[in-house]
C-alpha cells in the first residue's frame, strides 16, 4: 500500500483539527415557539421533547435536530427571543468537545459563560456571528445529548425518517461591507473551513463566498457569507446568520412532498424552484430553507 | 476666515491634546471642524457617570471615533500574564465595539517580560485579530520607537506580515518615523490597504539623542503637524502615503503639556491650522462640493 499523497488529499489532523463531524442541532430563538415549530412541522420536522427547566422544544427528523428556544437569557450578548425568529446558535459535533473548546479559546475565540441548571449538560460555546454562538458536543454517537436536558413527549417516535431524504447542507451568513476576509480567516483559524473556488457553487443562490466544513463526506455542511450589494453607502450591516439550506437528493420530488404539508416556494422570475434548488417562503418575517440538489440522503 | 473653510475630512484630532471632561473635548473638537476624533480607554472609564455614559457622548456627539487606544504590552507574554493581556484586550475590544469604532490600536510592548521572537509575537497578534473578528475590529499594530523588540515600522510590518491575517495591519505614527530617523524609502513596501491607522505629531527641537529624551519628548511636548520642527518630513510622510495609495484616516496624536492648560477652543484652533496645512498645501484636497457624499475608504470624489 502506498502512504496517501498530501498534494491530492488532506488527510492529516491538521485539516481537521476540531474532528468536527458535521451539525448536531440549530437553535432557533423566538417568543412565538408554536408558530415557529408549526413552520418546521410543515418541513417534516417533528417535536420530539421539551427542556426539562426552560421553555425549548426539540424537533427532528432523520440525522437532524432543531432547538426552538423561547427561554430569556441574562446573559451578555446573547439572542434575546423576539417575535421574529433568529437563529441563535450551531452545535458542531467534534472528536473532543472540552479539547475543540480549548484550541478555539486559545486561537482567540470568545468563551460564552455557561449557567447550566442542576442535572444539566455543560456545552462549551464560542461567541459565533452577532449574538450567535457555537457549541462543542462529543460523544453524539455513545449517547444523546437531549436524554440528560430534555424530557421526551410521550406516544411520539423519537426518530422519525426524513422527509424527501431531506439533511444538513449548510448555513447562510450575511455579513458587512468589506467583511469577507475576516470572517473566511474566522472560520478557517478557528474549524479548518476550506475556501470553494467561485466556480463551484450549489443550489439556486450563488452570491458569496462558499466554506466547507472539513471532515468526511457523511458530516460535511457549508456555509456561505453573503456581503450588503456592491453600491450600498457605508452599510455597517448587521451580521448574522440568516437560513438554514437542507440538502435533497430529488429537488422536484422534495418540493411537492413539502406542497403537499403546506409550504410554500419562492416562483419568480429571478428565483424559483428547478433541479439545483428551491428557495421557501419567508415565515414570521425572517425564517425561509433553501433546498440544494445534493445526493447524500 | 470660517474655521469650515477647507477640506479637512481626512484628519482628526486625539483628546489627549485636550483637557477636561469628554463632553468638552467632543463639543471643542467638533466646533473646530472636525468629522472625527480619537479616544482614549480613560476618556470612557473615567467618566462620573459610567463608560456607558461617555458612549452615549461620543455618539451623541455626531463624531467618527477614528480609532481607540491603546492596548500596551500585549504580546509575547506566556503563562498568567499572556491570560492577563488576553482579558484586559477583551475588555477594549468590547468598549471599542460599543463605540462604534472600527479600529484598536495596539503599541508594541515595551516589557522586559515578553519574548524577542518575531514568530510569537506575531501568533499573539494573529489571536488579538481573531478576537476582534466578531466585533467588526480592526487591530492598528504599532511600533514605539522605545518597544523593545519592536521599535520601527519596518520591524512592525514584518510581524504583520507572519502573522498574516486580514484585519490585523499597522499603525503609522510620523513621531516615532521621525525620531527613529527609519528612512522614509521603506513606506514603499508597505501594502496601504494594511495600514489602519496613520498619527501625525511634530515637536520642537531638531533632534533627540537618548531613549529617554524620546520617550519625555513624545509624552509631553509634541506638537501639531506644522508647528513644529519637522514639517518637510511630516509632509514628505504624508505624501508619501497618499502617493502609496493610502486613503484611510490621519489622527494627530499629540502629547502636550502645554496644551493641557490653554483652552480647548486655542488648542483646537492650533490642530485645525495643521489640518488646512496638510490638506490643502500638502495633499491639495480639493473641497467637496455641497451634499455630495463620501465613500469612506475609497478615493472616488478625492480631487
Amino acid at each position: 500500500m502506498t502512504p496517501p499523497l498530501a498534494d491530492r488529499e488532506a488527510l492529516d489532523d491538521a485539516a481537521n483539527p476540531l474532528g468536527l463531524d458535521g451539525i448536531e442541532f440549530i437553535e432557533f430563538a423566538t417568543t412565538r415557539p408554536q408558530a415557529l415549530g408549526q413552520v418546521f412541522e410543515m418541513m417534516g420536522f417533528r417535536p420530539i421533547a421539551r427542556h426539562r427547566s426552560r421553555e425549548v422544544l426539540l424537533y427532528r427528523q432523520g440525522d437532524m435536530n432543531i432547538v426552538i428556544n423561547a427561554h430569556v437569557s441574562h446573559q451578555p450578548r446573547a439572542v434575546q427571543p423576539t417575535e421574529t425568529p433568529t437563529i441563535a446558535a450551531i452545535a458542531l459535533r467534534v472528536r473532543d468537545a472540552a479539547a475543540a473548546y480549548r484550541r478555539a479559546l486559545d486561537r482567540g475565540a470568545w468563551a460564552v459563560p455557561t449557567q447550566v441548571e442542576v442535572m444539566e449538560l455543560n456545552i462549551p460555546a464560542i461567541h459565533g456571528v452577532g449574538t450567535s454562538r457555537v457549541y462543542f458536543v462529543d460523544r453524539h454517537r455513545e449517547f444523546s445529548i437531549y436524554d440528560v436536558d430534555f424530557t421526551r413527549i410521550p406516544t411520539i417516535d423519537p426518530h422519525p425518517p426524513a422527509l424527501a431524504g431531506l439533511h444538513w447542507f449548510g448555513v447562510v451568513q450575511y455579513i458587512g461591507t468589506d467583511r469577507m476576509d475576516d470572517w473566511c480567516e474566522f472560520y478557517r483559524e478557528l474549524f479548518g473551513f476550506v475556501e470553494l473556488p467561485d466556480e463551484q457553487r450549489f443550489g439556486i443562490l450563488p452570491k458569496g463566498r462558499v466554506l466547507r466544513s472539513p471532515g468526511g463526506e457523511a458530516g460535511r455542511f457549508y456555509l456561505q457569507l453573503i456581503e450588503p450589494e456592491p453600491g450600498i453607502v457605508d452599510v455597517e450591516g448587521e451580521e448574522s446568520l440568516q437560513r438554514v439550506g437542507f440538502g435533497v437528493p430529488d429537488v422536484l420530488a422534495a418540493v411537492a412532498a413539502l406542497r403537499e404539508r403546506g409550504m410554500g416556494f419562492v416562483e419568480s422570475d429571478g428565483v424559483h424552484t428547478e433541479t439545483r434548488g428551491a428557495l421557501t417562503r419567508n415565515f414570521l418575517g425572517s425564517v425561509m430553507f433553501e433546498l440544494v440538489h445534493d445526493e447524500r440522503a | 476666515m470660517s474655521q469650515l473653510q477647507g477640506n479637512i475630512d481626512d484628519f482628526g484630532m486625539d483628546t489627549i491634546s485636550l483637557a477636561g471632561p469628554i463632553e468638552a473635548k467632543l463639543r471643542a473638537v467638533r466646533e473646530a471642524g472636525f468629522s472625527q476624533v480619537m479616544l482614549s480607554a480613560r476618556d470612557l472609564v473615567g467618566h462620573p457617570a459610567g463608560w456607558r455614559a461617555a458612549v452615549d457622548a461620543v455618539r451623541a456627539s455626531g463624531l467618527r471615533v477614528t480609532g481607540f487606544q491603546v492596548l500596551r504590552d500585549f504580546e509575547g507574554l506566556s503563562g498568567n500574564l499572556h491570560d492577563y493581556k488576553i482579558d484586559i484586550a477583551k475588555s477594549m475590544l468590547e468598549m471599542c465595539a460599543a463605540l462604534d469604532c472600527r479600529v484598536l490600536l495596539v503599541c508594541s510592548s515595551t516589557s522586559r517580560h515578553a519574548t524577542t521572537d518575531l514568530d510569537a509575537i506575531a501568533r499573539d497578534l494573529r489571536k488579538l485579530a481573531m478576537l476582534a473578528v466578531p466585533l467588526n475590529i480592526k487591530v492598528a499594530f504599532e511600533g514605539l520607537s522605545w518597544g523593545r523588540t519592536i521599535n520601527e515600522f519596518t520591524t512592525a510590518w514584518d510581524v504583520v506580515c507572519r502573522a498574516d491575517v486580514p484585519n490585523l495591519g499597522l499603525g503609522l505614527d510620523s513621531f516615532h518615523c521621525v525620531a527613529t530617523q527609519t528612512p522614509l524609502d521603506e513606506l514603499d513596501m508597505l501594502d496601504p490597504r494594511k495600514i489602519f491607522l496613520v498619527q501625525l505629531a511634530d515637536f520642537m527641537w531638531t533632534e533627540v539623542r537618548s531613549e529617554e529624551e524620546r520617550i519625555t519628548t513624545a509624552r509631553h511636548f509634541r506638537v501639531f503637524p506644522g508647528e513644529g520642527a519637522h514639517s518637510d518630513a511630516i509632509a514628505e510622510l504624508v505624501t508619501r502615503l497618499d502617493d502609496l495609495g493610502y486613503r484611510g484616516d490621519y489622527s494627530f496624536e499629540v502629547f502636550n503639556d502645554d496644551y493641557q492648560q490653554i483652552p480647548l477652543e486655542t488648542v483646537c484652533a492650533r490642530a485645525h491650522k495643521g489640518a488646512v496645512w496638510l490638506g490643502e498645501q500638502v495633499l491639495r484636497r480639493s473641497v467637496p462640493l455641497p451634499n455630495r457624499m463620501k465613500l469612506r475608504g475609497r478615493d472616488l470624489l478625492r480631487g
